[in-house]
């Protein structure tokens, strides 16, 4: 799994912010991340410090100070900003929006609006993922035989670093954390051979 | 869902089937009848307010309600985590070690992959077991200790020095460790484990290790937002007490 996607909503109304969560878990890799109610100091200072990628803004919460909100946060480019909408809401505030989510709207058009805006962009990597790579499965072996981070780095020529950076994503790929578990997996898969990793207690 | 005391103890199992082991732990069997949460605990003689929070906490990882915390004593919530303890040693352990086996006898699985489950599981009880008796003779008695102390009114030099010495705080990083391996084990089961015809046992096994870990993770939570914040709470109470006197 890639990193997950930061949404931040700003709402007052329990009921909407309960719900885009709901929403948002809907679609994999994103996740809301704060709600604001839209009467914070400083709201765009607070909203841009978390640099979320999107930004979901329920419009009758944030009042008079809409327009201004907008076109601060339209300034940040990796923004993307969504307003929330009915059938009620007046057309010069749904025009200050690229992007909307109408709230009437039933639970797979809202996801199917909502994957629209998000994009596609990484799903064709997430197929390789899974597969290792030469060097994390050298690393594997190493660690499998009960090496430490550090006498890998050392055996391997590389910093400690790069060692930790390649052990982050083995556990990202194969969903295991521990070493008991991925010497489990590197003998499952002959990665190593049961009589070496004996030797080393 | 808020449970509360007026609901039919019943429906509140059908609406989360997680709390079935957590009831028994208070004493209350299956087959209790048509009863209210606050019949049952009047005829049982278990703290109501107490149960609520458990059976609360378990349900909605959300669920942290301070009020309730003053109603009931440290003591009886480290009654509660032993019994709990207990019944992961006794029963749920041992039954996991079966299901291990079971897939061996069936053929479900080769030797090579049996035996190495086998290790990593006996590795993971006993680091399992070491943090239960870690919790049982240092943190707990501690726990009590701290409660006695405040009772009674009196403050010992050796109890001072030991809220100085290790707050309760640095314990909640090590349930983590414990939790990763469960879902580890968890994770090679459903990928890694090579495939074969025949996996009875091995739904069991998944299923066993799932429920297993929800369990502990509530467990743990539990110690985590109920143990501590009443921790804290005693702590602070003696250090006050402790302070004052000495400016007398």
């Amino acid at each position: 799994m890639s990193k997950s996607k930061k949404v931040i909503v700003v709402s007052n109304a329990f009921l909407l912010s309960v719900g885009i969560e709901n929403l948002v878990l809907e679609l994999s890799g994103m996740l809301v991340d704060h709600v604001f109610n839209g009467s914070e100091k400083q709201l765009f200072a607070k909203i841009s410090s978390k640099k979320p990628e999107f930004v979901i803004v329920d419009p009758t919460s944030v009042g008079d100070s809409l327009l201004k909100l907008i076109r601060e946060l339209n300034q940040e480019k990796y923004m993307k900003i969504i307003g929330l909408i009915s059938s009620t809401t007046n057309q010069n505030i749904i025009s200050m929006f690229k992007y909307t989510l109408n709230i009437q709207n039933s639970k797979y058009e809202l996801i199917e609006v909502l994957k629209s805006i998000v994009g596609k962009e990484d799903k064709v990597i997430s197929q390789n993922e899974q597969l290792l790579s030469k060097r994390e499965n050298e690393i594997l072996k190493n660690l499998a035989l009960g090496l430490t981070n550090q006498e890998i780095a050392d055996k391997l020529f590389l910093s400690i670093h790069t060692v930790m950076t390649h052990r982050k994503k083995i556990t990202r790929k194969l969903g295991i954390k521990t070493v008991s578990g991925l010497t489990v997996y590197a003998l499952m898969n002959k990665l190593v051979d049961i009589r070496e990793v004996e030797r080393r207690v | 869902m808020l449970l509360e005391k007026e609901m039919k103890l019943a429906d509140v199992i059908n609406h989360d089937y997680n709390l079935i082991p957590v009831i028994s732990r208070f004493g209350i069997m299956l087959g209790f009848g048509d009863v209210s949460i606050e019949s049952i605990c009047t005829k049982k003689g278990v703290n109501i307010d107490f149960f609520l929070t458990v059976l609360n906490t378990f349900h909605d990882p959300q669920y942290f309600d301070k009020k309730y915390l003053q109603n009931f004593s440290a003591s009886l919530l480290i009654e509660y985590l032993q019994k709990a303890h207990n019944y992961y040693l006794d029963n749920k352990i041992p039954e996991i070690e079966c299901l291990i086996n079971d897939m061996a006898i069936k053929l479900e699985v080769n030797k090579t992959s049996h035996q190495l489950l086998r290790k990593f599981f006996e590795e993971y009880k006993e680091e399992f077991i070491k943090h239960i008796e870690r919790e049982e003779k240092r943190i707990y008695p501690y726990v009590i200790n701290l409660e006695k102390s405040v009772d009674k009114g009196n403050v010992s030099s050796t109890l001072l020095a030991q809220i100085k010495e290790y707050s309760i705080n640095s314990y909640e990083a090590e349930h983590e460790s414990v939790e990763e391996k469960l879902t580890d084990l968890k994770n090679i089961i459903i990928k890694y484990l090579p495939s074969s015809e025949q996996q009875q046992s091995r739904y069991k096994l998944l299923k066993e290790l799932v429920v297993l870990e929800k369990d502990l993770h509530d467990h743990a939570q539990m110690e985590n937002l109920i143990l501590v914040p009443k921790v804290e709470v005693l702590e602070k109470i003696i250090i006050n007490k402790a302070s004052k006197s000495t400016n007398k």
